[in-house]
This record gives structure tokens, sequence and C-alpha cells, in this order.
């Protein structure tokens, strides 16, 4: 089993004039290719925070982080961009797609910033292979506006594969989603991983928590060792 | 209405939250308009206003043309006969005043000022509606041929030369051999009409029987001299006033008829016709300055379209702000006109605000124009914050609150407020439209481009004029010009050596030359005996000395000699423009004129100050009686005007200094608009580039920050802090190019709708200033681009994804 990703001791602290927020304190985890990791816990318990430094969109305060081996911890914004472009997917809350570009530049536009650039029909080859994955290749020349929520998240689901990145963080897939499209989504997810993605989502809804297969508990920055009965009592 | 008084103290007490942006907004505003309205009021009070004497729309002043029997204008002056018989025959004008304009020394003062005097008739007083400080003005007891030897003193006159002592009536003034008694004194307010040019006020009025015309001089059909002056008031005849033609008409037969009879023995004049022609008062002392002040217009115009780009995009960005407390509002159940009337609040206070700066702004300009531009522009003294420019400013008050408030209105849908509430205010909110910023954009980088490229243009214009060599040196020389009227023509002469004499003793004195100074010359005729040709030339009287004295080359040929002045032989020395007109291929020297005067020598060309062309000169001998010289000094000495005078005295108490000033002063008088202008351009090219840089930062700033969100998922999936600056740069590419084209369209136009008046300008090379100030304007665009972006491209992405769930 091949590591992906590996954190130890990462902490994180906000700091403003009048006060300090541990958000993370210490956080230590690992995860293996093929892997399904849930991350769940009450508002306020740094699951968003954990999944950014997981996505190197925000830096740590303290501890190291491997992504396939390489430590990353301390990279400049530029050669961070780099290894979230070509190792991480990432999946938002709010979709995130761009309003102004087709169904098809949304998708095509991390190969854009690809450090190979890629021949037009390399992308194209590309762009639609990830939307018949999640089934919206019909739609490739529409606007994301003209699209329903749940639509709007598949595309996003499709430009997070198109680099074919090393692992998937998702944030909140459904919480903008009716319960349908939330179960489409969730569906395709289940199906993604279990032809080899590796995924590591961070939700609230318990449902859809239970469908990972590793479940990591949050609370106040730290990860809850025992189950949570146990705590309250 | 209790509703609007209300919303005013709710805007009053959020813009106290937004001191930058009150801030931003009341200086540019205030300093803009200010700008506009200074230059506005300059335009009504040269232009429009009525000129501030009683019946001012029937005032005339008129012009007495000399016609040669070839049918062109040979002068425009009056002669003396000429204008008395118009003012003692016309009846057109049911008033009419003469003026003579002159200047002498003060002799019954101390110090020996010299002072400008205008001789007048007693109406003149009447038809200006002069207010006097003391005494009484002209009257009956001065009309023509009473020569009642009283003076008015002006009230600067008054103060500066007499100590503004209490007892100065019937003082004794004496000047040009006469003696006057002070019987008033003109009010401090009261406005003078400078006939002879803005700046040439009058110290001293004196009755016109004592003009410096000779008994002889007032027979002499045929000479005209400039400074004569005819207004006339026009009879208001009920219902049908003469036109222009008519009167014109009228006036002309009655002088010509008459100077036919006058001249008919004179062959010079056969053929020669006189033709008088009336203008308008008003329209006359404006004269040139029409081109000035449009193009400050165009200047002051450009500054406010800019500003007003700036700032629509400022209170548009403010209104997409506020878009959560709108929505409030609305939910609370404000109507549309509530809302509105929201707005509108914020911006009339805002605007009040700017408004109110601006009022300052333009008086700081009213005394600025005064104070530098009083001596070249005509009525600049009638500056004031007036009803034309409260009515101005109050027209644009309104207007802009209006446009801005209507402005933001349409930003805001009504019916989706509500949904601004429900969601977290991103997506389908309040925005600028693309549409809107690529306008904002365009127009403030057309404007600036043209608005900088037009000001440098002027400032190297200028800079040239300032900058040539002028082939001559001014350092510590001085210009003398001595009254000598009272000594004895034969005694002159020899009065003047012994003052050079006594001059050149003293240890400060290094050279004199006894002549003109050196930007004075006078207009001649010339014919060459060779082939008959007659030239028109300016040409001056100078001693030996002079050439060497100013260090003027002589580049061939010899200079005069001291014999030559003694004897005053028959010779000249000609400049390289005139040697080569008359000996284009070969030498000039020996050339002889019909006159039998010699070319003996030629001197390189000096540039007079201001100009940056030298027309063909030639330079004959000085008698030893001129009353001008020229003084050099040794370095680090001075000359006062008293220690001179001192030394005119000690030579003969009836020599006294009429003028003395350096060449150096001469030279910043020549040079003054030239530096006006580089310093006006300078000041507007920096404050075009600031509010352009401004307002191009605020709108890309505010674009970038309705794009955050794009630019964390950009960020997000991998794009590096260059990538997310090419796609910045590569959205506003179009409308900064559009902004470029659309300058050169303006610059086109104006270059083509004003050619006559721009046809100066263009000798200088365009083309790189056009490309400097291009690339000044994608300078600013680039920065404004990327500076807004600094903050997302230079944290963690996260920063600017924040808050899009």
């Amino acid at each position: 089993m091949s590591v992906i990703l590996s954190m130890d001791n990462v902490s994180k602290v906000f700091e403003t004039e009048e006060l300090e927020t541990h958000a993370l304190k210490a956080i230590s985890l690992t995860i293996n290719k093929g892997d399904y990791v849930s991350i769940s816990g009450p508002s306020g318990c740094g699951k968003s925070t954990l999944l950014s430094i997981m996505g190197l969109l925000d830096v740590a305060t303290a501890g190291k982080y491997f992504i396939e081996g390489v430590n990353v911890t301390e990279l400049s914004l530029d050669q961070a961009a780099e290894v979230r472009n070509a190792k991480i997917g990432f999946i938002f809350q709010s979709f995130n797609l761009i309003d102004e570009l087709s169904v098809f530049d949304n998708v095509a536009l991390p190969l854009r910033y690809h450090s190979d650039k890629l021949s037009n029909d390399k992308i194209k080859e590309r762009v639609t292979l990830c939307l018949e994955q999640v089934g919206l290749s019909h739609r490739i020349s529409h606007k994301p506006n003209q699209l329903s929520g749940g639509q709007q998240q598949r595309v996003a689901i499709a430009r997070a594969l198109v680099a074919q990145p090393a692992v998937l963080l998702v944030d909140e897939p459904t919480g903008n989603l009716d319960s349908k499209a939330g179960d489409q989504v969730m569906d395709l997810l289940e199906s993604l991983n279990k032809n080899g993605t590796t995924i590591c989502m961070v939700t609230h809804d318990p449902r859809y928590a239970d469908m990972a297969t590793t479940k990591i508990q949050l609370l106040d920055g730290t990860i809850l060792k025992a189950p949570l009965a146990k705590m309250v009592g | 209405m209790k509703l609007f008084l209300y919303q005013l103290k709710q805007a009053y007490l959020s813009l106290k939250e937004k001191p930058g942006f009150v801030f931003s907004v009341v200086s540019t505003m205030g300093i803009t308009l200010g700008s506009l309205l200074c230059v506005l009021t300059l335009a009504y009070v040269m232009l429009i206003k009525p000129l501030p004497y009683p019946d001012q729309e029937r005032l005339y002043r008129v012009e007495h043309q000399l016609i040669s029997n070839e049918g062109l204008v040979d002068g425009r002056a009056f002669t003396y006969p000429n204008l008395m018989h118009l003012y003692q025959q016309q009846t057109l004008f049911s008033q009419s005043a003469l003026s003579y304009f002159d200047a002498d020394v003060l002799t019954s003062n101390a110090n020996e000022p010299m002072v400008t005097i205008s001789y007048v008739t007693p109406q003149w007083f009447e038809i200006f509606a002069t207010k006097l400080e003391k005494g009484r003005a002209f009257s009956s007891s001065e009309t023509l041929d009473t020569y009642h030897p009283v003076a008015i003193l002006s009230y600067e006159t008054w103060q500066t030369e007499f100590a503004g002592k209490s007892n100065i009536l019937d003082e004794k003034i004496s000047f040009g051999g006469n003696s006057y008694r002070v019987v008033g004194v003109t009010a401090k307010n009261n406005i003078e009409l400078p006939l002879a040019g803005p700046g040439f006020n009058t110290q001293i009025y004196v009755p016109w029987d004592f003009n410096p015309f000779s008994e002889e001089q007032r027979k002499r059909w045929g000479d005209d001299d400039s400074g004569l002056s005819f207004i006339g008031k026009l009879k208001a005849e009920g219902s049908s006033t003469p036109s222009i033609t008519q009167i014109n008409h009228q006036l002309s037969t009655l002088i010509n008829d008459n100077w036919q009879l006058q001249v008919s023995h004179q062959a010079f004049f056969k053929g020669w016709s006189i033709k008088l022609e009336a203008s308008l008062l008003q329209s006359y002392l404006v004269g040139d300055s029409k081109r000035s002040v449009l193009l400050l217009i165009i200047g002051a115009l450009g500054l406010v379209i800019i500003a007003c780009a700036n700032i629509s995009n400022l209170f548009v960005s403010r209104t997409a702000e506020r878009q959560q407390q709108l929505a409030i509002h609305a939910a609370i159940g404000a109507s549309k006109g509530q809302l509105f009337q929201t707005i509108l609040a914020e911006i009339t206070l805002i605007m009040s605000l700017s408004m109110i700066v601006a009022q300052f702004i333009t008086f700081a300009g009213f005394t600025a124009l005064n104070f530098y531009l009083a001596d070249f522009l005509p009525r600049v003294d009638e500056l004031a914050l007036n009803a034309f420019s409260l009515s101005a400013s109050f027209s644009l008050l309104l207007v802009l609150t209006l446009v801005f408030s209507y402005l933001c209105r349409n930003m805001i849908n009504y019916r989706s407020l509500n949904s601004t509430l429900q969601s977290s205010g991103k997506g389908n909110g309040i925005q600028v439209s693309k549409r809107v910023r690529n306008i904002l954009i365009s127009s403030q980088i057309a404007t600036a481009t043209a608005l900088i490229f037009i000001n440098i243009l002027l400032y190297t214009d200028a800079i040239e004029l300032v900058d040539q060599p002028l082939g001559y040196e001014t350092e510590q020389t001085f210009a003398a010009v001595l009254a000598v009227a009272n000594i004895e023509e034969t005694a002159r002469s020899q009065k003047l050596s012994e003052l050079k004499t006594q001059l050149l003793s003293s240890p400060k004195v290094k050279a004199i030359s006894q002549g003109m100074r050196p930007s004075i010359f006078s207009t001649r005729a010339a014919t060459l005996s060779a082939n008959n040709h007659r030239y028109t030339l300016s040409g001056k009287d100078v001693d030996h000395q002079y050439f060497s004295l100013i260090n003027q080359s002589i580049i061939e040929g010899d200079n005069f000699t001291e014999a030559d002045i003694k004897d005053r032989t028959n010779v000249m020395v000609i400049n390289d423009v005139f040697a080569k007109m008359i000996a284009p291929n070969g030498s000039a020297i020996g050339m002889k004129f019909e006159t039998g005067r010699r070319v003996i020598g030629v001197v390189k060309s000096i540039n007079i100050p201001g100009r940056n062309y030298a027309e063909p000169r030639f330079y004959y001998p000085a008698s030893l009686a001129r009353n001008m010289l020229l003084i050099k000094l040794h370095p680090q000495q001075s000359l006062s005007r008293t220690e001179l005078v001192r030394e005119l005295k000690g030579v003969s108490a009836q020599l006294s200094l009429f003028s003395y000033s350096s060449l150096t002063d001469y030279k910043n008088e020549r040079l003054f608009s030239s530096v006006a202008t580089a310093i006006t351009t300078v000041v507007l090219a920096i404050l075009t580039l600031l509010l352009s840089a401004l307002g191009l930062y605020g709108i890309l700033s505010y674009a970038s920050h309705m794009r955050r969100f794009e630019i964390g998922t950009r960020l997000a999936i991998g794009a590096k802090g260059k990538d997310i600056i090419q796609m910045a740069l590569k959205d506003n590419a179009n409308a900064i190019i559009v902004g470029v084209v659309l300058s050169l369209l303006i610059l086109l136009g104006l270059y083509f709708g004003f050619n006559e008046q721009l046809h100066s300008y263009l000798s200088t090379e365009i083309l790189p200033i056009f490309i400097s100030t291009l690339s000044l304007i994608l300078l600013i665009s680039f920065f404004a681009c990327y500076l807004p972006l600094r903050q997302y491209i230079n944290k963690p992405a996260i920063h600017s994804l924040r808050g899009s769930d």
C-alpha cells in the first residue's frame, strides 16, 4: 500500500490582534492509495482548515506534511501551485466553476496550467474522457449557469479528475445540493473510488460520512481517538 | 421631506465610517470642479460679461485705417488732425472721448519714477463712470483748448508714489517740463479700461490739451500714432440702431472727404483713402485671448471627465458594498423610490461637500490668475465669485448628483434584492457589469492619453523657447533710457559723452554702449541699388561698442569704428539672414543701398527671447545724442536706479532717467508666457496622470475584488502568480486598446478641427511625444492591473476563497 498523504504533528494557529485561535493541534494521519477517508465533526472543529492544508491552499504553522513521499511543508507559492496542479484535485462546496467559461473550458483549465504543456488534441481527449466519467459529455458547450446544482458539481468533479491527481480532496460536496442531487454525487464518488481513485472528504452529514471506508472524527482541532459516545459519557 | 432629512443624517453617520472614500471623492471632485469653475468664470468674464460701465452695449472703439493706393491697409492708427476732426464733427455718438497713452518721468518726486500717463478729454470720466476716492473728475473746465494744468492720480499711484498722504489734493506734480495740480484720486475699486492692452494701467490722468504732440505735429495729416484712441457712446435713438456697416460708412465718409481735401497737394497720398471701423469695446478688449481661454477650458473639461469616471467607479463600488444594507431596507419595507432617496442622500452630501471645497479652489485660482496673468489677459481683475460662478456651481452640483445617483440606482434590481439576503451575497449580487467597467477604463485612458499628449507637446514647445540660446549675453547688463527733452539738441551729444566718460570711470562699470538694447528693433525699408529690390526689415542704431558688449559675433567684415560713429558714416552691419537674402552665393560686404549706405560687416543673428526665428536685420551708426545706453557691470557689482540718477544729475540737472532695467529682466518678461505655459502644462499633466492612475487602480481593484473567488479557484487548480497577472492583462487589454484608439481619434479630430490655430505647434516631433505618452499610460495601466492582484497572489490560495462557501 503506497502512502499518498502523510501528516506529522501538523498545527494551525490563526492570529489576530486580539486573540489566537488554535484551529488544528498536532494532527497526524496517513492516507494510502485507494483509500476513501471522511473527516467529520461539529461546526468549527477545524475540518475545512485541515482540508485546505492538505490541498496546499493554506500553510501549516507547525509540523510536517508529505505528498507521495515529498516534503511539501515549506514550498513557495509557485511550487505549491505546481504540486496542487499535478497531485491534488479539489472539489468545493460551492462548485467554484467559472461562469464565463464553457463546461469544456472549465474542465480543461487545470491542464492549461500544467507544467507540461499538452497539445490541444490531448486536452480534448482528457476532457472528453472525464466528462464521460461523470456523465455530462452532452453538456460540453454549456455555461455553468445553464446547469443545475448537481450537474455543476459533477463538472467540478470532472475538473478535479482531468489532471490525474494523486488524491481528490472534497469539501462538503453536497452542502448546496438537494438530497436527490446529493445522492447522485455521492454515488459518483463511490464509483470513482471503486475504480481506484483516492478520496478524502469533509462532511458533516453522518449518512455520507458512513459511505467512506475510513472515518476520522475531529473535535476542537484534534482527532478523536475514541468513539464520540464515550467522550460524552 | 422629513424622511429625506433623516436619510441625510444616516448618510452622514455612515460616511463618517469611511473617511478614505469621502476624502477620495471630495478631493478629486473639489479640485477638478474648482479648476473648471475657475476657467469657466474666466471665460464668462472675458467673453460674455458686459463691461462694468453704464450703457456698455453702446460703447464703441473706432479704428482708423490708412488705405494705400494698392487698396492695402498701410496703418491702423489715427492721424492727429483726423482724430480731432472726428471728435469735433461726428454726429453718431451722444458722447465721445479721446485718450493718448504715454509715459514720462515724474520729476517732482525725489526718486524720479517713470509713470504711465493718459491724456484724456473730460467725457472719459463720464463715459466710464469713474469712481473717485477724493476730489473731482475733469469737467467743462478741462475741455479742449482750456489748457487747465490739473491731474488725477490713480489710487495705486497715490499710495505708492505719494505714501497715501491725506492732503494730496492741490499737491503739485511735474513731468515733461510741465507742472500740474492734483484735483482728484480714483477709487481703489475703480475698474480701469486698459485700452493699450492688459497690464497697461494709467497712473496719472491729465487733460487732452497737454498731450506731447507739438503744434506742428498736430497738423500732420499723414503721420499716424497708435496711442491715439477714440471711444464713443452711440446715440440711443428710439427703435433704430444703425448697423455696423452704416456706422462705418458714415464715419469713413466724414473723415475721408475732409482728409482728401487736406492732402490733395501731397503726391504721395494720391489714390490713398481713410477708412474708419467701429467695433464694440467689449469685443475689442478680448482680442486674441479667446484662444488661450478655450485651451484652458479644454484642459479643465478633460480633468473633469477623468474625475467623473473615477468617481462613478467609486460610487458604484460603494453601492455594491451597501448591497446587503439596502436589501435589509427593502425587506423592512422601503419602496423603490425610498431606496433611491437613500442613495441620493449620501451622494448629495458628498457632492455638496465637494462643491464647497471647489469654491475655495476656484477662489485660489482667481488669486493665482490675477497675480500671474493680469498683464496678459484682459479683465482678469473682474474675476470674483459672482452670480455666474455660483449658478454654474449649482447647476454642476445638481447635474452630477443626479447623474451619479441614477447610475447607482440602475445597478440595483429591486426585485432580486431579496435573494441577496438569502444567499451569502456571492454570485448574482450587484456587480459592475463588464461593459460599464470597460467603458470606464476606455474613457479614462482616452482622455488621459489625449490630455497628456497635448500637455507634453505644449510643454516641449514652450521649453524650447525658454532654453534656446540667445546668441548674446545678458548678465550684468542694464538698459537705460534717458529723458533728454529738456536739454537743447545741440548740447545733447556733449552731455551724453560726458555721462559715458563719468560712468566708465567708475570701478563698477566694465563697458558702455550708446544705442538701442538687443531685443528691440524698428521696422525699416531699404532698397538695394544693384537690383532695385525693396526689402522690409528690422533695424536699429548702435555704436561701435555694441557687439562686443553683448558678445555678438562678427562673422565677416568689420565692426563700426569710433570714427564711423563720430562722423555718422553711411555704413551698415547686417545679420547673416539678411546677408543670405541679398548675396546668396557670395559675400554681401560692399553691397550698397539706394540711400548710399554700404555693408561693411555681417554678424551672427541673435534670437529675441520668446521667438525661435531671426528675421533679416541691419544695424547703423547711432547718433552721439542717442538717449539710450547699455551699461555692463563687472561681476558681482550692482548699480541701483538711485545711484544712476545721481550720476546723471552729476552731469546735468536736466538729465532724467526714463527707464532702467536689466537685460535679464527684459528677457524674463518676454519669456514669461512660455514659462507660464511650461508650468501650467506640467501641472496639468501631473494632475491628469495622478487622477487617471488613481481611477484605473480603483476600477481594476474593484474588478479583481469581484473576481476573487475565481482567482482563488484558479490558484487552487494550480495557477501561479504570473498566470493570474497574465489573465488580468489579457482581460483588460481590449479596453485599453480601445482607449488608445479613441485618444488618437480625439487628437486627430482636434488637429483637423483647429488646424490653423494648432499649426505652429506641429513643428516639434510629434511621434516621439506620442510614443512617450503611450508608454506612460501603458505603464500606469500595467500597474493598475497588477497592484490589486498582489493581495491574492502573494498569500496562500485559501485567502481568496474565504467566504465563498
